[in-house]
């Protein structure tokens, strides 16, 4: 079996570096979202910890997810494939492959991913600048903070949960092409053949 | 016996501005006193901090072409309702207890200053040093061993009453009537209503206009954090669990998707 490299180790480092930032984020936002959730605080180093961490966390999120972007901005451009790919994605998602056009190193649905996690980060990175900082922020703007963040960070983490699934469970290969950074010449070809294309020559 | 909501009026009319309250807030709560800024007023700081619990507002007035002050005192109004307490993620860190005072337990405190934005009066106050909020008790310890709050107890004019709530709304009224009768036709009580009634009662002379008393108009708590707390949080934890759910249902039917012929080339 022949692999092609996927991933660089730059984009898996900043991949992984915000994918664990974002959890320990994600679950003591958990634990600040209600206070039937609070217990999930003592799991993350207790309540004042938590209060303590979480927002550098969240930065340190931003700054991993900024790498991201800068890399793949450009390529995460959809173009008019991706508008046919998009009005095909319920075949996408049956595991039709007749009728999709073939995708770049990012399908539409990855590329959809991206601008929706950029833009709930960026929403979050402001709002959780706002939310640090009680005795500084006016209240004008933590009135907007208090729902914006939680607001934001509601819609990245139901994308994240579809992307969790996608890579662990729907896709077998994708995690390792962002832990390893292969992929086989097979998996290319199945799953991003016009990438596939480019790369090999074929 | 359910327990009796109690309260503390103030007449307005009836302050003279001594601040005896001020410092026998200080007193029995133990707080070391910070010097602030001179502004120009007579009032002892420009706004509460978190070891100054209790402020006397010198509202600087003109009427009928002569300076006036409208003394107000300015501390936690104990809502029914409380927005701070709606706002705290912290299990235990705001307690409302069942004579209605709304109390802080710093132990739990997370410092996470939510309080701080869901209070309609801006009261509770973060501490840089101890990173926990801070706010008027209506000294909760000595309300519980039977005694009167302490700026209550050292009130000089009787501007400061404390019972229970029933009978001060009827004081507050009767004083009400006397005010009027006294010519100011615009004297009422001002309680809150839009955060389910305060336990801290006010006589005001100008009702029409509690923002004369540095007092918000309409006092609720902000929709946004009513929104947070509230619709958004069913909808988050319904999306959350519908998308979770969504997607194991989804392997279920639909399995992975499947990579061609790796063997072949």
């Amino acid at each position: 079996m022949k692999f092609i490299e996927r991933f660089s180790f730059a984009e898996r480092a900043s991949h992984w570096i915000s994918a664990l930032c974002f959890l320990y984020a994600a679950f003591t936002g958990l634990a600040l979202w209600s206070p039937r959730l609070f217990w999930l605080s003592g799991v993350f180093g207790g309540g004042e910890t938590v209060r303590a961490w979480h927002p550098w966390a969240g930065l340190f999120f931003a700054i991993a997810l900024g790498v991201m972007f800068r890399r793949w901005a450009k390529e995460m451009q959809l173009d008019e494939e991706d508008q046919v790919w998009l009005s095909k994605s319920a075949l996408y998602a049956q595991n039709i492959e007749e009728g999709i056009p073939e995708s770049g190193r990012f399908n539409a649905g990855q590329k959809m991913m991206f601008w929706l996690q950029s833009a709930s980060a960026f929403f979050l990175l402001l709002s959780g600048v706002v939310i640090w900082f009680p005795e500084v922020a006016p209240r004008s703007l933590r009135l907007i903070a208090v729902l914006v963040h939680p607001a934001s960070a509601a819609v990245s983490l139901v994308g994240i949960i579809v992307h969790f699934y996608m890579s662990t469970m729907a896709v077998p290969g994708s995690m390792g092409a962002m832990v390893r950074g292969k992929v086989s010449e097979g998996w290319a070809r199945s799953h991003h053949g016009k990438w596939y294309r480019e790369v090999t020559g074929r | 016996m359910p327990a009796t909501t109690v309260a503390k009026l103030i007449d307005t009319s009836l302050c003279i501005g001594c601040k005896a309250c001020e410092v026998a807030c200080q007193e029995w709560n133990e707080q070391e006193f910070t010097l602030g800024v001179f502004n120009n007023t007579y009032q002892t700081l420009p706004d509460l901090a978190p070891n100054f619990w209790n402020l006397i507002k010198f509202n600087e007035q003109v009427e009928d072409g002569a300076n006036s002050w409208l003394m107000a005192k300015y501390q936690c109004m104990h809502c029914a309702d409380p927005g701070c307490l709606k706002a705290c993620p912290a299990p235990g860190a705001i307690v409302q207890l069942p004579n209605g005072i709304v109390d802080f337990r710093q132990e739990n405190c997370i410092g996470c200053g939510y309080c701080i934005t869901g209070c309609p009066f801006d009261v509770p106050r973060l501490s840089p040093t101890t990173k926990k909020v801070y706010k008027c008790s209506l000294c909760s310890d000595r309300v519980g061993a039977g005694m009167t709050p302490a700026c209550i107890r050292t009130c000089p004019t009787n501007c400061l009453t404390f019972g229970s709530r029933t009978d001060l709304v009827e004081l507050a009224a009767q004083r009400t009537e006397e005010l009027k009768a006294d010519g100011f036709q615009d004297a009422g009580v001002y309680d809150g209503p839009g955060v389910g009634g305060t336990n801290v009662l006010y006589v005001l002379k100008h009702a029409s206009a509690p923002e004369k008393y540095g007092l918000p108009k309409d006092p609720r708590i902000p929709w946004t954090v009513s929104l947070w707390k509230g619709p958004l949080k069913w909808v988050a934890n319904a999306a959350f669990l519908g998308t979770a759910v969504g997607a194991l249902l989804h392997y279920l039917k639909f399995g992975p998707k499947e990579t061609h012929d790796d063997e072949v080339h």
